[in-house]
């Protein structure tokens, strides 16, 4: 495969974005290139882990570093992007800790020797990036600004970003990065919904869990946590909760029917992407951005507001 | 929003306004209604002591086998500040999840108190607040991955009753990302819900609503697009190789 071009970059969609969650992807996609970078999907890529392998020593780092040296190999790229934080957190947890235990890069090195899969040793010289910190410091609000052709004006919404991507700040915040968002009070995504016209609300769970990784296993506690985040959001006046991960969708999105049933309409709130958003500011078209791809609904909410 | 059921109750109980008061028995605390020590009456708010504990069952070898291991690699740092119990995104909901508490009973090798917690110890969300927050880096959200690790091992008959569930969804989760090398959602879903006993669930409203949606939208479908990375097989090779010649825990209790 060809090596990148200038404005190209090495893309990881994950397992997630390529099937159930391609809203996303696509979404992702579309701006990237509207802001001015094409991301270039990798091939052969793995599973990160989701977070299922850490108690598995260095195989918990080589799945997701396998996808950095074939960055290298197949694109000639040290970093690579990614829109899931989920993979964000495996991908900058695993580059942390081989390049601060150089016993453990070794580990990871003598499973690659024994694949025999990939030429050469892995170095950890790149960088994972989440797409929301990409966009931000590459090409910043400013760019976000001229592409806005259609204004949000008239929209509220509860931008909600998780735990994992400003989180744990040992893993996440590199000095490669220039602009550093908040750990605790992050505020990126906040800049580009401003941005494009949006009124963003304050209300209190931005960085709180959605319990997504016990989501199948503890129903229960995932519920609950939803359940506060939504009928927080809602009761602050927003139309939507704006999300930057496929993990948490799972949780706020599709098992929302679940938790309305449960804990009832306080918690019913359209769940969509900020790519979506974005998407729909930029010009696409509300097909484009494949909002009705979301089980919560929010073309109902779009369409009042006159979207 | 506490999880755990609270039952009403009319008399306040023993030693309530005690942080963390699971963590001491209850013959360990005196209440007493008047009280005077040393001439002085100390009746009301200051009427609850408790009696000094001696805990003298440790397995001490056990908190180097915890330091070999990835996740559990920085236990040594943890100084019992609690900043990890402040954040937790799980305590409020599950009283006796208590991550300080937790590294204690691990750093002192006391298997009989962490024993009692099997029960709450897997609830950990991975939110790493925890971990944000520790003044000593000791990364206590993987610290409590550990300690699955060793509940495992100890304790394998609580894999039996309790554990089952979340094992055997682990175990789905594994089959898939190291068999395969890539993650079906889908099929992850039904798998797990089924081993789950919810197999009605499956075929509730709900989850017909939303299999009708994604079949309609052609999601159902994408699941063929997903693939398996080409020359996966060497890479499972060399992962299986791999995990037979650990030495660590993370091993054993596999
Ligand atoms: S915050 Fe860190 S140092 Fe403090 S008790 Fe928790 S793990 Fe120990
Ligand atoms: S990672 Fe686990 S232990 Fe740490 S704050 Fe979150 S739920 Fe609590």
């Amino acid at each position: 495969m060809d090596k990148l071009k200038e404005n190209q970059a090495a893309y990881y969609p994950g397992c997630a974005l390529l099937t159930i969650d391609r809203a996303y992807n696509n979404s992702s996609k579309l701006v990237s290139k509207k802001m001015g970078i094409e991301l270039v999907e990798l091939q052969n890529y793995n599973c990160c882990g989701i977070g299922e392998m850490k108690s598995k020593g260095a195989v918990s780092m080589y799945l997701p570093l396998r996808n950095m040296m074939l960055a290298k190999s197949q694109l000639g790229s040290k970093d690579l992007i990614m829109a899931c934080s989920v993979c964000y957190h495996e991908f900058t947890r695993s580059i942390t800790r081989v390049r601060e235990n150089k016993n453990e890069l070794v580990e990871v090195n003598s499973i690659f020797k024994e694949a025999d899969e990939i030429e050469g040793e892995f170095t950890p010289d790149g960088e994972a990036r989440h797409i929301l910190e990409f966009l931000y410091n590459e090409k910043g609000v400013d760019e976000v600004k001229k592409n806005t052709v259609k204004s949000l004006k008239g929209l509220k919404v509860a931008p909600y970003y998780g735990c994992l991507y400003s989180r744990p700040s040992m893993y996440t915040f590199t000095d490669k990065k220039p602009n550093l968002d908040n750990s605790e009070r992050p505020r990126f995504m906040h800049d580009f919904l401003e941005g494009m016209g949006a009124e963003t609300v304050f209300y209190g769970n931005e960085v709180q869990c959605c319990g997504g990784r016990n989501v199948v296993s503890d129903e229960e506690t995932s519920f609950t946590l939803c359940s506060q985040t939504l009928s927080k959001a809602k009761k602050a006046g927003a139309d939507f909760l704006v999300l930057i991960c496929p993990k948490c969708a799972g949780a706020l999105d599709v098992n929302q029917p679940k938790i309305v049933e449960k804990f009832g309409e306080d918690s019913e709130l359209p769940v969509v992407y900020l790519t979506q958003l974005m998407a729909l500011a930029f010009g696409f078209s509300k097909k484009e951005a494949e909002f009705g791809d979301m089980i919560s609904d929010p073309l109902r909410v779009l369409k009042e507001k006159g979207f | 929003m506490a999880l755990e059921k609270q039952e009403k109750r009319l008399v306040a109980e023993k030693g309530e306004h005690i942080i963390a008061r699971h963590l001491i028995e209850d013959d360990h605390i005196k209440e007493e209604k008047n009280l005077v020590i040393d001439g002085v009456d100390v009746s009301g708010r200051w009427n609850t002591f408790i009696t000094t504990r001696v805990d003298s069952e440790f397995d001490r070898a056990f908190f180097q086998e915890i330091k070999e291991t990835v996740v559990g690699s920085r236990i040594n740092r943890c100084w019992q500040c609690g900043m990890c119990t402040a954040s937790c995104t799980v305590t409020p909901l599950y009283r006796r999840f208590n991550p300080r508490a937790f590294i204690y009973m691990m750093q002192l090798g006391n298997l009989k108190e962490l024993k009692k917690y099997v029960d709450v110890a897997w609830r950990c969300v991975g939110c790493y607040k925890c971990s944000q927050r520790c003044p000593k880096q000791v990364n206590p959200a993987e610290m409590m991955e550990a300690l699955a690790l060793l509940i495992k091992k100890y304790f394998p008959e609580e894999l039996e009753g309790k554990l089952k569930i979340d094992e055997e969804v682990k175990k789905i989760y594994e089959d898939m990302i190291l068999g395969h090398g890539r993650l079906d959602l889908a099929k992850l879903h039904t798998s797990s819900m089924q081993k789950m006993g919810k197999t009605k669930d499956l075929i509730g409203k709900i989850e017909r609503d939303a299999i009708f949606k994604m079949a309609k939208d052609g999601r159902a479908f994408s699941i063929l697009r997903l693939g398996k990375p080409h020359n996966w097989g060497k890479s499972k090779d060399a992962i299986e190789n791999y995990l037979k010649n650990v030495k660590t825990i993370e091993n054993e209790a596999m």
